[in-house]
Protein backbone atom coordinates (compact mmCIF):
# COMPACT_ATOMS: atom_id res chain seq x y z
CA UNK A 1 0.00 0.00 0.00
CA UNK A 2 1.44 3.43 -0.95
CA UNK A 3 2.08 5.99 1.77
CA UNK A 4 -0.42 8.85 2.09
CA UNK A 5 0.34 12.12 0.30
CA UNK A 6 0.20 14.00 3.61
CA UNK A 7 0.64 12.39 7.01
CA UNK A 8 0.36 14.52 10.14
CA UNK A 9 1.15 12.73 13.39
CA UNK A 10 0.55 14.20 16.86
CA UNK A 11 1.61 17.61 15.61
CA UNK A 12 2.01 20.25 18.31
CA UNK A 13 2.93 23.89 17.90
CA UNK A 14 3.49 26.48 20.59
CA UNK A 15 4.62 30.02 19.81
CA UNK A 16 6.49 32.28 22.23
CA UNK A 17 4.36 35.16 23.53
CA UNK A 18 4.72 38.41 21.58
CA UNK A 19 7.20 40.64 23.45
CA UNK A 20 7.70 44.36 22.97
CA UNK A 21 10.25 47.04 23.93
CA UNK A 22 13.62 45.78 25.19
CA UNK A 23 12.11 42.35 25.91
CA UNK A 24 11.70 41.89 22.15
CA UNK A 25 15.45 41.12 22.06
CA UNK A 26 14.81 37.84 23.89
CA UNK A 27 11.89 36.93 21.60
CA UNK A 28 14.01 34.57 19.43
CA UNK A 29 14.90 32.46 22.48
CA UNK A 30 11.70 32.97 24.51
CA UNK A 31 9.92 29.86 25.77
CA UNK A 32 7.05 28.88 23.49
CA UNK A 33 3.93 28.88 25.63
CA UNK A 34 1.10 29.98 23.32
CA UNK A 35 -0.77 26.96 22.00
CA UNK A 36 -1.51 26.87 18.27
CA UNK A 37 -1.82 23.13 17.56
CA UNK A 38 -2.41 20.43 20.18
CA UNK A 39 -1.47 16.98 18.91
CA UNK A 40 -3.15 17.09 15.51
CA UNK A 41 -3.18 13.84 13.48
CA UNK A 42 -4.72 13.07 10.09
CA UNK A 43 -3.78 11.89 6.61
CA UNK A 44 -4.59 12.97 3.07
CA UNK A 45 -4.60 10.21 0.48
CA UNK A 46 -3.17 10.51 -3.01
CA UNK A 47 -5.68 12.25 -5.25
CA UNK A 48 -7.84 13.22 -2.29
CA UNK A 49 -9.18 16.71 -1.50
CA UNK A 50 -9.32 17.56 2.20
CA UNK A 51 -10.60 20.83 3.67
CA UNK A 52 -9.50 22.46 6.91
CA UNK A 53 -12.44 24.24 8.49
CA UNK A 54 -12.56 26.25 11.69
CA UNK A 55 -12.88 29.73 13.13
CA UNK A 56 -10.17 32.39 12.87
CA UNK A 57 -7.18 31.47 15.04
CA UNK A 58 -8.08 27.77 15.06
CA UNK A 59 -4.67 26.76 13.70
CA UNK A 60 -5.50 26.11 10.03
CA UNK A 61 -2.92 28.51 8.59
CA UNK A 62 -0.30 27.41 11.14
CA UNK A 63 -0.83 23.82 10.04
CA UNK A 64 -0.51 24.75 6.36
CA UNK A 65 2.61 26.82 7.07
CA UNK A 66 4.21 23.90 8.93
CA UNK A 67 3.50 21.68 5.93
CA UNK A 68 4.93 24.39 3.66
CA UNK A 69 8.19 24.29 5.73
CA UNK A 70 7.76 27.92 6.83
CA UNK A 71 7.34 27.02 10.50
CA UNK A 72 9.02 24.28 12.57
CA UNK A 73 6.64 22.25 14.77
CA UNK A 74 7.26 21.96 18.52
CA UNK A 75 6.54 18.23 18.65
CA UNK A 76 5.17 15.52 16.38
CA UNK A 77 5.86 15.26 12.69
CA UNK A 78 4.42 15.93 9.27
CA UNK A 79 5.32 14.13 6.06
CA UNK A 80 4.68 15.17 2.47
CA UNK A 81 4.93 12.27 0.01
CA UNK A 82 7.06 10.48 2.60
CA UNK A 83 9.45 13.41 3.26
CA UNK A 84 9.60 14.90 6.74
CA UNK A 85 8.91 18.64 6.49
CA UNK A 86 11.43 19.43 9.22
CA UNK A 87 14.28 16.98 8.61
CA UNK A 88 13.98 16.68 4.84
CA UNK A 89 12.53 20.12 4.03
CA UNK A 90 14.30 20.54 0.70
CA UNK A 91 12.84 17.35 -0.77
CA UNK A 92 9.46 18.02 0.82
CA UNK A 93 9.42 21.40 -0.98
CA UNK A 94 9.75 19.70 -4.35
CA UNK A 95 6.46 17.89 -3.69
CA UNK A 96 4.02 20.73 -3.06
CA UNK A 97 2.70 23.98 -4.42
CA UNK A 98 1.60 26.57 -1.84
CA UNK A 99 -0.66 29.53 -2.33
CA UNK A 100 -2.55 31.86 -0.02
CA UNK A 101 -5.63 33.77 -1.08
CA UNK A 102 -4.19 37.13 -0.07
CA UNK A 103 -0.98 36.49 -1.98
CA UNK A 104 0.46 39.57 -3.65
CA UNK A 105 4.05 38.39 -3.64
CA UNK A 106 5.15 39.44 -7.11
CA UNK A 107 7.56 41.91 -8.65
CA UNK A 108 5.20 44.60 -9.90
CA UNK A 109 7.63 46.04 -12.46
CA UNK A 110 8.05 42.66 -14.16
CA UNK A 111 5.50 41.06 -16.44
CA UNK A 112 3.55 37.99 -15.38
CA UNK A 113 5.70 35.92 -17.72
CA UNK A 114 8.96 37.29 -16.23
CA UNK A 115 7.66 36.59 -12.72
CA UNK A 116 6.71 33.03 -13.61
CA UNK A 117 10.06 32.47 -15.37
CA UNK A 118 11.89 33.66 -12.24
CA UNK A 119 9.93 31.38 -9.91
CA UNK A 120 10.30 28.50 -12.39
CA UNK A 121 14.08 28.97 -12.17
CA UNK A 122 13.79 28.86 -8.37
CA UNK A 123 12.12 25.45 -8.83
CA UNK A 124 14.90 24.19 -11.12
CA UNK A 125 12.91 24.69 -14.33
CA UNK A 126 14.76 26.70 -16.96
CA UNK A 127 14.94 27.25 -20.74
CA UNK A 128 12.45 25.47 -22.99
CA UNK A 129 11.01 23.49 -20.07
CA UNK A 130 10.19 26.73 -18.26
CA UNK A 131 8.49 28.18 -21.36
CA UNK A 132 6.37 25.04 -21.73
CA UNK A 133 5.43 25.04 -18.03
CA UNK A 134 4.48 28.73 -18.12
CA UNK A 135 2.35 28.23 -21.24
CA UNK A 136 0.61 25.24 -19.62
CA UNK A 137 -0.25 26.90 -16.29
CA UNK A 138 -1.16 30.21 -17.95
CA UNK A 139 -3.62 28.45 -20.23
CA UNK A 140 -5.04 26.53 -17.32
CA UNK A 141 -5.53 29.69 -15.26
CA UNK A 142 -6.82 31.68 -18.25
CA UNK A 143 -4.14 34.38 -18.11
CA UNK A 144 -2.39 33.85 -21.48
CA UNK A 145 -3.58 37.23 -22.84
CA UNK A 146 -2.30 39.15 -19.81
CA UNK A 147 1.01 37.40 -19.36
CA UNK A 148 3.18 40.11 -20.97
CA UNK A 149 1.72 43.00 -18.97
CA UNK A 150 3.45 44.32 -15.85
CA UNK A 151 1.97 42.69 -12.75
CA UNK A 152 1.30 46.10 -11.13
CA UNK A 153 -1.41 46.61 -13.76
CA UNK A 154 -3.21 43.37 -12.84
CA UNK A 155 -6.53 43.28 -11.00
CA UNK A 156 -6.67 41.47 -7.64
CA UNK A 157 -8.31 38.45 -9.24
CA UNK A 158 -5.69 38.35 -11.98
CA UNK A 159 -2.85 38.52 -9.44
CA UNK A 160 -4.55 35.70 -7.57
CA UNK A 161 -4.67 33.54 -10.72
CA UNK A 162 -1.00 34.30 -11.31
CA UNK A 163 -0.29 33.11 -7.74
CA UNK A 164 -2.08 29.85 -8.41
CA UNK A 165 -0.21 29.48 -11.70
CA UNK A 166 3.04 29.92 -9.76
CA UNK A 167 2.03 27.21 -7.26
CA UNK A 168 1.40 24.80 -10.15
CA UNK A 169 4.54 25.58 -12.18
CA UNK A 170 6.52 22.52 -11.10
CA UNK A 171 3.55 20.14 -11.38
CA UNK A 172 3.44 19.39 -7.66
CA UNK A 173 1.77 16.18 -6.47
CA UNK A 174 0.37 18.06 -3.45
CA UNK A 175 -1.33 21.44 -3.38
CA UNK A 176 -1.60 23.45 -0.14
CA UNK A 177 -4.04 26.35 -0.43
CA UNK A 178 -4.99 28.84 2.24
CA UNK A 179 -8.39 30.38 1.43
CA UNK A 180 -7.87 29.87 -2.31
CA UNK A 181 -10.88 31.87 -3.54
CA UNK A 182 -10.72 34.73 -1.04
CA UNK A 183 -10.15 37.52 -3.55
CA UNK A 184 -11.92 36.05 -6.58
CA UNK A 185 -15.25 37.28 -7.86
CA UNK A 186 -18.12 34.72 -7.54
CA UNK A 187 -17.96 33.60 -11.18
CA UNK A 188 -14.18 33.25 -11.17
CA UNK A 189 -14.36 31.42 -7.84
CA UNK A 190 -16.93 28.94 -9.18
CA UNK A 191 -14.82 28.40 -12.28
CA UNK A 192 -11.73 27.93 -10.18
CA UNK A 193 -13.42 25.41 -7.85
CA UNK A 194 -14.57 23.37 -10.81
CA UNK A 195 -11.09 23.33 -12.36
CA UNK A 196 -9.48 22.51 -9.04
CA UNK A 197 -11.71 19.54 -8.41
CA UNK A 198 -12.11 18.14 -11.93
CA UNK A 199 -8.77 18.94 -13.55
CA UNK A 200 -6.29 18.81 -10.72
CA UNK A 201 -7.74 16.36 -8.23
CA UNK A 202 -9.80 14.03 -10.41
CA UNK A 203 -7.82 13.98 -13.68
CA UNK A 204 -4.27 14.56 -12.51
CA UNK A 205 -4.51 12.90 -9.12
CA UNK A 206 -3.11 15.90 -7.23
CA UNK A 207 -3.67 15.73 -3.47
CA UNK A 208 -5.28 18.87 -2.13
CA UNK A 209 -5.32 20.28 1.39
CA UNK A 210 -7.01 23.64 1.66
CA UNK A 211 -8.32 25.95 4.36
CA UNK A 212 -11.55 27.78 3.72
CA UNK A 213 -14.23 29.78 5.48
CA UNK A 214 -16.75 29.09 2.74
CA UNK A 215 -18.73 25.98 3.67
CA UNK A 216 -20.34 25.74 0.23
CA UNK A 217 -16.86 25.73 -1.29
CA UNK A 218 -15.77 23.02 1.13
CA UNK A 219 -18.81 20.91 0.37
CA UNK A 220 -18.20 21.29 -3.37
CA UNK A 221 -14.50 20.44 -3.40
CA UNK A 222 -13.62 18.35 -0.35
CA UNK A 223 -13.76 14.57 -0.13
CA UNK A 224 -13.17 14.90 3.59
CA UNK A 225 -13.32 17.73 6.11
CA UNK A 226 -11.07 18.31 9.12
CA UNK A 227 -12.81 20.59 11.61
CA UNK A 228 -10.29 22.38 13.85
CA UNK A 229 -10.90 24.62 16.83
CA UNK A 230 -8.31 26.00 19.27
CA UNK A 231 -5.63 23.77 17.77
CA UNK A 232 -7.60 20.55 18.21
CA UNK A 233 -9.41 18.40 15.66
CA UNK A 234 -13.10 18.26 16.49
CA UNK A 235 -14.14 16.06 13.59
CA UNK A 236 -12.70 14.42 10.49
CA UNK A 237 -15.07 12.83 7.98
CA UNK A 238 -16.74 13.23 4.61
CA UNK A 239 -19.34 16.03 4.40
CA UNK A 240 -22.03 13.37 4.14
CA UNK A 241 -20.53 11.45 7.06
CA UNK A 242 -20.57 14.59 9.19
CA UNK A 243 -24.24 15.14 8.38
CA UNK A 244 -25.03 11.50 9.24
CA UNK A 245 -23.08 11.50 12.50
CA UNK A 246 -24.78 14.69 13.72
CA UNK A 247 -28.23 13.85 12.34
CA UNK A 248 -28.31 17.18 10.50
CA UNK A 249 -29.82 17.72 7.09
CA UNK A 250 -27.22 20.18 5.78
CA UNK A 251 -23.45 20.35 5.93
CA UNK A 252 -23.55 23.85 7.40
CA UNK A 253 -25.79 22.81 10.30
CA UNK A 254 -23.59 19.73 10.88
CA UNK A 255 -20.52 21.94 11.23
CA UNK A 256 -22.36 24.28 13.60
CA UNK A 257 -23.53 21.31 15.67
CA UNK A 258 -19.99 19.86 15.86
CA UNK A 259 -18.52 23.20 16.87
CA UNK A 260 -21.00 23.37 19.77
CA UNK A 261 -20.77 19.69 20.76
CA UNK A 262 -17.39 18.34 19.71
CA UNK A 263 -16.87 14.59 19.21
CA UNK A 264 -14.67 13.13 22.03
CA UNK A 265 -11.06 12.80 20.86
CA UNK A 266 -11.07 8.98 21.47
CA UNK A 267 -13.93 8.68 19.00
CA UNK A 268 -11.80 10.39 16.31
CA UNK A 269 -9.08 7.75 16.66
CA UNK B 1 24.69 19.45 -11.39
CA UNK B 2 23.57 21.11 -8.18
CA UNK B 3 26.27 23.80 -8.44
CA UNK B 4 25.14 24.50 -12.03
CA UNK B 5 21.59 24.87 -10.71
CA UNK B 6 22.81 27.25 -8.03
CA UNK B 7 24.62 29.37 -10.64
CA UNK B 8 21.47 29.42 -12.78
CA UNK B 9 19.38 30.48 -9.81
CA UNK B 10 21.79 33.21 -8.80
CA UNK B 11 21.87 34.48 -12.38
CA UNK B 12 18.04 34.45 -12.39
CA UNK B 13 18.19 36.86 -9.45
CA UNK B 14 20.62 39.09 -11.36
CA UNK B 15 18.40 39.26 -14.47
CA UNK B 16 15.33 39.84 -12.29
CA UNK B 17 16.99 42.82 -10.59
CA UNK B 18 18.37 44.17 -13.85
CA UNK B 19 14.90 43.99 -15.41
CA UNK B 20 13.43 45.81 -12.41
CA UNK B 21 16.21 48.45 -12.50
CA UNK B 22 15.51 49.06 -16.21
CA UNK B 23 12.05 50.16 -15.11
CA UNK B 24 13.66 52.99 -13.14
CA UNK B 25 15.98 54.58 -15.74
CA UNK B 26 15.53 58.05 -14.27
CA UNK B 27 16.99 56.87 -10.96
CA UNK B 28 20.12 55.65 -12.74
CA UNK B 29 20.70 59.12 -14.24
CA UNK B 30 20.10 60.81 -10.88
CA UNK B 31 22.53 58.46 -9.12
CA UNK B 32 25.20 59.31 -11.70
CA UNK B 33 24.62 63.01 -11.02
CA UNK B 34 24.63 62.40 -7.26
CA UNK B 35 28.09 60.82 -7.65
CA UNK B 36 29.22 64.00 -9.43
CA UNK B 37 28.09 66.14 -6.48
CA UNK B 38 29.93 63.87 -4.05
CA UNK B 39 33.15 63.97 -6.06
CA UNK B 40 32.91 67.77 -6.49
CA UNK B 41 32.46 68.20 -2.72
CA UNK B 42 35.68 66.28 -2.03
CA UNK B 43 37.52 68.22 -4.74
CA UNK B 44 36.71 71.62 -3.22
CA UNK B 45 37.31 70.32 0.30
CA UNK B 46 40.75 69.10 -0.78
CA UNK B 47 41.59 72.56 -2.19
CA UNK B 48 40.71 74.05 1.17
CA UNK B 49 42.63 71.64 3.39
CA UNK B 50 45.80 71.17 1.30
CA UNK B 51 48.82 71.77 3.55
CA UNK B 52 52.47 70.59 3.85
CA UNK B 53 51.57 68.62 7.05
CA UNK B 54 48.83 66.77 5.25
CA UNK B 55 51.00 66.11 2.21
CA UNK B 56 53.55 64.34 4.45
CA UNK B 57 50.87 61.85 5.61
CA UNK B 58 49.56 61.03 2.15
CA UNK B 59 50.78 58.18 -0.10
CA UNK B 60 53.73 59.28 -2.24
CA UNK B 61 52.72 61.30 -5.28
CA UNK B 62 49.03 61.62 -4.43
CA UNK B 63 46.87 64.62 -3.54
CA UNK B 64 44.30 64.87 -0.77
CA UNK B 65 41.57 64.88 -3.41
CA UNK B 66 42.75 61.51 -4.79
CA UNK B 67 43.10 60.16 -1.23
CA UNK B 68 39.59 61.28 -0.22
CA UNK B 69 38.02 60.19 -3.51
CA UNK B 70 39.26 56.61 -3.12
CA UNK B 71 38.22 56.66 0.56
CA UNK B 72 34.77 58.01 -0.25
CA UNK B 73 34.16 55.58 -3.13
CA UNK B 74 35.23 52.46 -1.26
CA UNK B 75 33.63 53.37 2.05
CA UNK B 76 30.42 53.68 0.06
CA UNK B 77 31.18 50.19 -1.23
CA UNK B 78 31.50 48.93 2.35
CA UNK B 79 28.29 50.55 3.55
CA UNK B 80 26.15 49.31 0.67
CA UNK B 81 27.66 45.82 0.70
CA UNK B 82 27.00 45.44 4.43
CA UNK B 83 23.42 46.47 3.83
CA UNK B 84 22.91 44.52 0.59
CA UNK B 85 21.86 41.27 2.25
CA UNK B 86 19.44 42.68 4.78
CA UNK B 87 18.11 45.14 2.18
CA UNK B 88 17.26 42.19 -0.05
CA UNK B 89 15.46 40.50 2.86
CA UNK B 90 13.62 43.70 3.75
CA UNK B 91 12.57 44.23 0.15
CA UNK B 92 11.29 40.65 -0.07
CA UNK B 93 9.38 41.24 3.17
CA UNK B 94 7.85 44.44 1.86
CA UNK B 95 6.78 43.19 -1.55
CA UNK B 96 5.66 39.93 0.10
CA UNK B 97 7.79 37.74 -2.14
CA UNK B 98 9.78 36.18 0.71
CA UNK B 99 7.18 33.54 1.51
CA UNK B 100 6.79 32.68 -2.18
CA UNK B 101 10.59 32.35 -2.45
CA UNK B 102 10.92 30.25 0.68
CA UNK B 103 8.54 27.55 -0.54
CA UNK B 104 10.53 27.06 -3.74
CA UNK B 105 13.36 24.56 -4.08
CA UNK B 106 15.94 27.28 -3.42
CA UNK B 107 17.59 27.45 0.00
CA UNK B 108 17.64 30.80 1.79
CA UNK B 109 21.45 31.25 1.57
CA UNK B 110 21.14 31.05 -2.24
CA UNK B 111 18.23 33.51 -2.16
CA UNK B 112 20.39 35.82 -0.07
CA UNK B 113 23.46 35.50 -2.30
CA UNK B 114 21.39 35.88 -5.47
CA UNK B 115 19.61 38.96 -4.16
CA UNK B 116 22.93 40.60 -3.27
CA UNK B 117 24.56 39.96 -6.66
CA UNK B 118 22.95 42.84 -8.54
CA UNK B 119 23.54 45.41 -5.76
CA UNK B 120 27.22 44.38 -5.65
CA UNK B 121 27.54 44.69 -9.44
CA UNK B 122 25.69 48.03 -9.50
CA UNK B 123 27.91 49.23 -6.69
CA UNK B 124 31.08 48.34 -8.61
CA UNK B 125 29.69 50.36 -11.51
CA UNK B 126 28.92 53.28 -9.20
CA UNK B 127 32.48 53.20 -7.84
CA UNK B 128 33.74 53.39 -11.44
CA UNK B 129 31.43 56.37 -12.00
CA UNK B 130 32.94 58.15 -8.97
CA UNK B 131 36.45 57.59 -10.28
CA UNK B 132 35.43 58.54 -13.83
CA UNK B 133 34.00 61.89 -12.66
CA UNK B 134 37.25 62.49 -10.80
CA UNK B 135 39.31 61.77 -13.92
CA UNK B 136 37.09 63.69 -16.34
CA UNK B 137 36.45 66.87 -14.37
CA UNK B 138 38.77 67.18 -11.40
CA UNK B 139 42.21 66.04 -12.45
CA UNK B 140 42.28 62.67 -10.70
CA UNK B 141 45.08 60.92 -12.60
CA UNK B 142 45.57 57.23 -11.88
CA UNK B 143 48.05 56.75 -14.78
CA UNK B 144 50.39 54.59 -12.77
CA UNK B 145 47.59 52.56 -11.17
CA UNK B 146 47.95 48.81 -10.71
CA UNK B 147 44.47 47.91 -11.98
CA UNK B 148 44.85 44.15 -11.49
CA UNK B 149 45.94 44.81 -7.93
CA UNK B 150 42.89 47.03 -7.42
CA UNK B 151 40.61 44.24 -8.70
CA UNK B 152 42.28 41.75 -6.31
CA UNK B 153 41.70 44.13 -3.38
CA UNK B 154 38.11 44.66 -4.50
CA UNK B 155 37.36 40.91 -4.68
CA UNK B 156 38.99 40.22 -1.30
CA UNK B 157 37.04 43.18 0.16
CA UNK B 158 33.76 41.81 -1.20
CA UNK B 159 34.39 38.48 0.56
CA UNK B 160 35.27 40.15 3.86
CA UNK B 161 32.40 42.66 3.69
CA UNK B 162 29.96 39.87 2.68
CA UNK B 163 30.66 38.18 6.03
CA UNK B 164 29.62 41.38 7.81
CA UNK B 165 26.63 41.68 5.48
CA UNK B 166 25.36 38.17 6.27
CA UNK B 167 25.73 38.92 10.00
CA UNK B 168 23.68 42.04 9.48
CA UNK B 169 21.06 39.95 7.64
CA UNK B 170 20.94 37.56 10.62
CA UNK B 171 20.00 40.51 12.82
CA UNK B 172 17.45 41.62 10.24
CA UNK B 173 15.78 38.22 10.07
CA UNK B 174 15.55 38.01 13.88
CA UNK B 175 14.52 41.56 14.74
CA UNK B 176 13.18 42.85 11.39
CA UNK B 177 14.40 46.46 11.49
CA UNK B 178 16.61 49.08 13.14
CA UNK B 179 19.84 47.17 12.68
CA UNK B 180 22.29 48.66 15.23
CA UNK B 181 25.09 46.19 14.36
CA UNK B 182 25.29 47.68 10.88
CA UNK B 183 25.57 51.22 12.20
CA UNK B 184 28.19 50.24 14.77
CA UNK B 185 30.32 48.63 12.05
CA UNK B 186 29.85 51.60 9.74
CA UNK B 187 30.40 54.15 12.52
CA UNK B 188 33.61 52.52 13.74
CA UNK B 189 34.83 51.95 10.18
CA UNK B 190 34.09 55.56 9.26
CA UNK B 191 35.92 56.87 12.32
CA UNK B 192 39.03 54.72 12.32
CA UNK B 193 39.07 53.03 8.88
CA UNK B 194 40.88 55.89 7.16
CA UNK B 195 38.17 57.10 4.83
CA UNK B 196 38.89 60.85 5.15
CA UNK B 197 42.30 60.88 6.80
CA UNK B 198 45.24 58.51 7.20
CA UNK B 199 44.96 56.36 10.33
CA UNK B 200 48.40 57.66 11.41
CA UNK B 201 46.69 60.86 12.62
CA UNK B 202 44.60 58.84 15.13
CA UNK B 203 45.59 58.23 18.77
CA UNK B 204 47.39 54.95 19.37
CA UNK B 205 44.35 53.00 20.77
CA UNK B 206 42.23 53.95 17.75
CA UNK B 207 45.06 52.94 15.42
CA UNK B 208 45.00 49.50 17.08
CA UNK B 209 41.23 49.37 16.63
CA UNK B 210 41.71 50.25 12.96
CA UNK B 211 43.90 47.15 12.58
CA UNK B 212 41.06 44.80 13.50
CA UNK B 213 38.50 46.01 10.95
CA UNK B 214 38.59 45.01 7.27
CA UNK B 215 37.89 48.44 5.76
CA UNK B 216 41.32 49.71 6.89
CA UNK B 217 43.08 47.06 4.78
CA UNK B 218 40.67 47.58 1.91
CA UNK B 219 41.37 51.33 1.77
CA UNK B 220 45.12 50.93 2.27
CA UNK B 221 45.35 48.33 -0.48
CA UNK B 222 43.12 50.26 -2.85
CA UNK B 223 45.04 53.51 -2.36
CA UNK B 224 48.34 51.71 -2.79
CA UNK B 225 47.10 50.12 -6.04
CA UNK B 226 45.36 53.17 -7.51
CA UNK B 227 47.40 56.11 -6.21
CA UNK B 228 50.94 54.78 -5.81
CA UNK B 229 50.81 52.07 -8.48
CA UNK B 230 52.15 49.65 -5.88
CA UNK B 231 53.24 46.20 -7.02
CA UNK B 232 51.97 42.84 -5.75
CA UNK B 233 54.58 42.83 -3.01
CA UNK B 234 53.09 45.95 -1.40
CA UNK B 235 49.47 44.99 -2.05
CA UNK B 236 49.73 41.39 -0.87
CA UNK B 237 49.59 42.11 2.91
CA UNK B 238 46.26 43.94 2.46
CA UNK B 239 44.85 41.12 0.29
CA UNK B 240 46.01 38.51 2.83
CA UNK B 241 44.47 40.44 5.75
CA UNK B 242 41.15 40.74 3.90
CA UNK B 243 41.18 37.02 3.06
CA UNK B 244 41.82 36.18 6.72
CA UNK B 245 38.84 38.36 7.69
CA UNK B 246 36.77 36.53 5.06
CA UNK B 247 37.92 33.11 6.28
CA UNK B 248 36.81 33.99 9.82
CA UNK B 249 33.69 36.05 9.09
CA UNK B 250 32.05 34.02 6.30
CA UNK B 251 31.72 30.65 8.15
CA UNK B 252 30.81 32.48 11.35
CA UNK B 253 28.18 34.59 9.63
CA UNK B 254 26.61 31.61 7.82
CA UNK B 255 26.45 29.65 11.10
CA UNK B 256 24.80 32.67 12.74
CA UNK B 257 22.40 33.05 9.84
CA UNK B 258 21.47 29.34 10.00
CA UNK B 259 20.72 29.70 13.72
CA UNK B 260 18.69 32.88 13.17
CA UNK B 261 16.71 31.22 10.38
CA UNK B 262 15.86 28.22 12.54
CA UNK B 263 14.82 30.44 15.45
CA UNK B 264 12.46 32.48 13.27
CA UNK B 265 10.92 29.28 11.91
CA UNK B 266 10.33 28.21 15.51
CA UNK B 267 8.89 31.55 16.61
CA UNK B 268 6.85 31.78 13.41
CA UNK B 269 8.19 35.25 12.60
CA UNK B 270 10.12 34.40 9.43
CA UNK B 271 7.79 36.28 7.13
CA UNK B 272 6.67 38.94 9.60
CA UNK B 273 7.41 42.54 8.67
Amino acid sequence: MSSPAIAVEALEKYFPPALSGWRAFVQPVARPTELALAGVSFTVGRGEAVALVGPNGAGKSTLLRILATLIIPTRGRAMLAGFDVERDAARARSQFGYHTGGDEGFYGRLSGRQNLAFFAAMNNITGADAKACIARVAEWMGICEELDRQVRTYSTGMTHRLGLARALLHSPSILLLDEPTRSLDPLAAADFRCQLKEELVRRRGTSLLFASHSLSEVEEIADRVVLIEAGRILACDTPRGLCASTGMATFESAIKQLARHPVPSEALQ
Amino acid sequence: MSSLRTVRKISAFFWRDLAIARGYRGALVLETLEALFGVATYYYLSRFVQSPELARELPVGSSYFAFALVGFAFFDYLSVSIGAFDASLEEAHQNRTLEALLVTQTPLPVILAGSALYPFAALALRTCVYLAWGVLLFGFAPQSANWLGAVAILLASILAFAGLGVMSASYQILFKRGNPAKWVVLGVSGLVGGMMYPITVLPRPLQLLARIIPVTYSLEGMRAALLSGAGWREIWPSVAALLIFAAILLPLSFALFGWALRRTKITGTLTHI
